[in-house]
């Protein structure tokens, strides 16, 4: 008997030590099922709740490969390594199983579904998740008054949540909507692919009003992006220069303003 | 026409010829194979209880409507405002579905419409004939200046053959919607014949969803035979498991400045097969046509089936008529963002077949109407 419950009490330590770290990445291959080309060759990554990660890098070195990966799209085949949240294989989770558990892509090209009205979308997927935890499901005057309250933070009119998903909305547009979904779904991992693209300056301070609105200690960040531009609006805890692969330099807010003046290629040619 | 076949026991049976895939317009839908069973040509008496089952689980029975109940193919009650009579125009009977109709003699129920009747009306039938043929024949008159909305709805149960021949009359700036919902039972073969007659300035807004029957065969033809006239006719088949679905629309432009809509979205799933074989003609003096037909399709899984053969056949010199025709599988991306939001899988693929379904649903002019079609198209996918 005794040894069972100190059995039971190292388990417990453990859990609390791994809760705390809410996304652990080790030494994470991945290649692309069609073709045998790799595209991350031992990415290592640790962001704990409340942080924000930048991860900036030249074309091709696997940025977007990393969000798809993290938010479940198929087609990526991991070779080797892992992704632990909260605690939780990440990888043995469906797509949707993941936006239960709190991981929300903002992708870099919203994808626009015809036919599917935004605000019936909003409230399906709300309710999907909450279901998928166990917890009360919103009634439709609580989720309206949920989703309009935030939408006036966007700037997102009424019009554009009756509009099918995406569908004929501009650029800016795409992006409000993407940060509104993520407002609205109240996400613990938000991961931004690239948010910035396409966007003018009045747009981006609108969106990055957005996210630094939803900064909070039990909430992290991974801000993927090129430019340092973005990470002027919202100030990351942690850059991390991501090249073939790998990330092969990680330090402060400062490294982005180095990028921004030197390129890449000196760090990639550092790192060789 | 099958001179050398030897007759089957289905056609012996119905004392008719049937047509087979040697015949152009019925190549996908080979009814000498596909029609087996040799029908009797008068059905058993219906079974009360059944009937009454069957009309309260009909897919709009919750909709206060007016409702005129066929059984059998025969007249089984009507509100008593409404009056129907037993005659309709003679028809050419040069087609093996028409032929077998008036072969089987149905009662004729006529409705005219001589001005707006802004409640909608249903002709619910109800098909309980085990092992038998059985024939319905409607004619729908809409007077000048009328205006109707029409619920063709079809249920049923057990193994049959069903040939509903529905005639329309629109007369001079009449107008007629007319919803058809094809739920017959999963065993029960359903061919069917509508010829419309349009009048100047007359329209036609029609809607056919096919979800029922295992062999389904609907013709329509659609003459326009008064100027500045125009039809929209969209329909959307929701089939799966081995059902079959063939439509064969004509839409013959005889008069110039008339406009023609056709609009079909099909969702095919298990080994089902859909057909849509749409003809638009233009007369030579059929000026300033402006006509348009498309037909998408998708394919839920790999055994799934659709053909699809759209004809123009134009003689006039001065229209604008065009046909288009897709084929797919769900968006992949579509069912990742979807996903990538919380919602699992076979929900999200719901949410977009219905979204694929519904531009043809919001065709339906009348509200509560198009609300319960999209809800009974909700009801299927779940």
């Amino acid at each position: 008997m005794a040894l069972a419950q100190q059995a039971e009490i190292k388990i417990t330590a453990e859990t609390e030590i791994q809760d705390n770290r809410m996304l652990k990445i080790t030494d994470l291959h991945v290649r692309l099922e069609d073709e045998q080309r790799e595209i991350l060759k031992g990415l290592s990554l640790t962001v704990n709740p409340g942080e924000v990660h930048a991860i900036m890098g030249p074309n091709g070195s696997g940025k977007s490969t990393l969000s798809y990966v993290l938010s479940g799209r198929e087609g990526y085949e991991v070779t080797k390594g892992s992704i632990t949240f909260k605690g939780e294989n990440l990888l043995e989770m469906e797509a949707d199983k993941r936006a239960a558990a709190g991981v929300f892509l903002a992708f870099q090209y919203p994808i626009e579904i015809p036919g599917v009205a935004t605000m019936q979308f909003l409230k399906v997927a709300a309710n999907a998740q909450r279901k998928a935890r166990g917890e009360k499901e919103y009634t439709i005057p609580e989720f309206m008054k949920h989703v309009k309250s935030n939408a006036e933070k966007l700037n997102v009119s009424q019009d554009m949540l009756k509009r099918p998903v995406n569908v004929g909305f501009s650029g800016g547009e795409k992006k409000r909507a993407e940060i509104l979904q993520m407002a609205v779904l109240q996400p613990s991992l938000c991961v931004l692919d690239e948010t910035d693209s396409g966007l003018d300056i009045d747009a981006l301070r609108v969106v990055a009003d957005g996210v630094n609105a939803l900064r909070s200690p039990d909430r992290a960040m991974i801000v993927i992006t090129h430019y340092q531009r973005l990470l002027d609006y919202i100030v990351p805890d942690k850059v991390h220069v991501l090249s073939d692969g790998k990330i092969i330099k990680t330090g402060g807010k400062e490294l982005a303003l180095e990028l921004e003046a030197n390129g890449y290629a000196d760090i990639v040619e550092n790192a060789a | 026409m099958n001179m050398m076949a030897p007759k089957t026991a289905a056609e012996h049976a119905l004392g008719v010829s049937l047509p087979s895939r040697r015949d152009e317009e019925w190549k996908w839908t080979d009814l000498k194979r596909l029609v087996e069973k040799p029908y009797a040509l008068t059905p058993a008496a219906a079974d009360t209880k059944l009937v009454e089952r069957l009309a309260k689980s009909a897919p709009l029975a919750a909709l206060k409507l007016q409702r005129i109940v066929v059984v059998n193919g025969k007249l089984h009650s009507k509100p008593d405002a409404l009056s129907v009579s037993t005659s309709a125009p003679v028809i050419a009977q040069n087609d093996p579905v028409l032929s077998l109709n008036a072969k089987l003699q149905p009662q004729i129920i006529g409705l005219s419409f001589l001005e707006n009747i802004d409640q909608p009306i249903e002709v619910l039938h109800i098909t309980t004939g085990q092992g038998a043929a059985i024939a319905s024949r409607l004619h729908i008159a809409v007077s000048a200046a009328a205006s109707a909305t029409i619920i063709e709805t079809f249920v049923g149960e057990g193994e049959y053959l069903n040939i509903p021949v529905t005639t329309i009359d629109v007369a001079a700036g009449g107008r007629l919607d007319r919803v058809k919902i094809e739920c017959e039972a999963k065993a029960a073969q359903h061919l069917s014949h509508v010829i419309v007659a349009l009048a100047d300035e007359a329209k036609l807004n029609d809607f056919t969803l096919t979800a029922g029957a295992a062999l389904n065969r609907q013709n329509a033809n659609i003459d326009f035979n008064g100027e500045n006239s125009a039809a929209h006719v969209s329909g959307s088949y929701l089939l799966n498991g081995t059902q079959h679905a063939d439509t064969r629309l004509v839409v013959d432009h005889k008069v110039p400045n008339c406009t023609s809509r056709e609009l079909f979205k099909c969702v095919m799933d298990d080994k089902s097969r859909g057909i849509f074989q749409g003809k638009v003609v233009v007369r030579q003096d059929a000026q300033k046509i402006d006509g348009k037909q498309s037909s998408h399709a998708l394919l839920l899984s790999e055994t799934a089936e659709f053909d699809a053969k759209p004809e123009l056949e134009i003689y006039a010199d001065d229209v604008v008529c065009g046909h288009g025709t897709t084929c797919g599988d769900l968006n992949h991306d579509h069912l990742f963002y979807l996903q990538s939001r919380g919602i699992p899988k076979a929900q999200a693929r719901a949410m977009l077949v219905e979204a694929f379904v519904d531009e043809a649903v919001e065709a339906i002019e009348n509200e509560s109407v198009r609300e319960a079609l999209f809800a009974l198209v909700h009801e299927r996918m779940a």
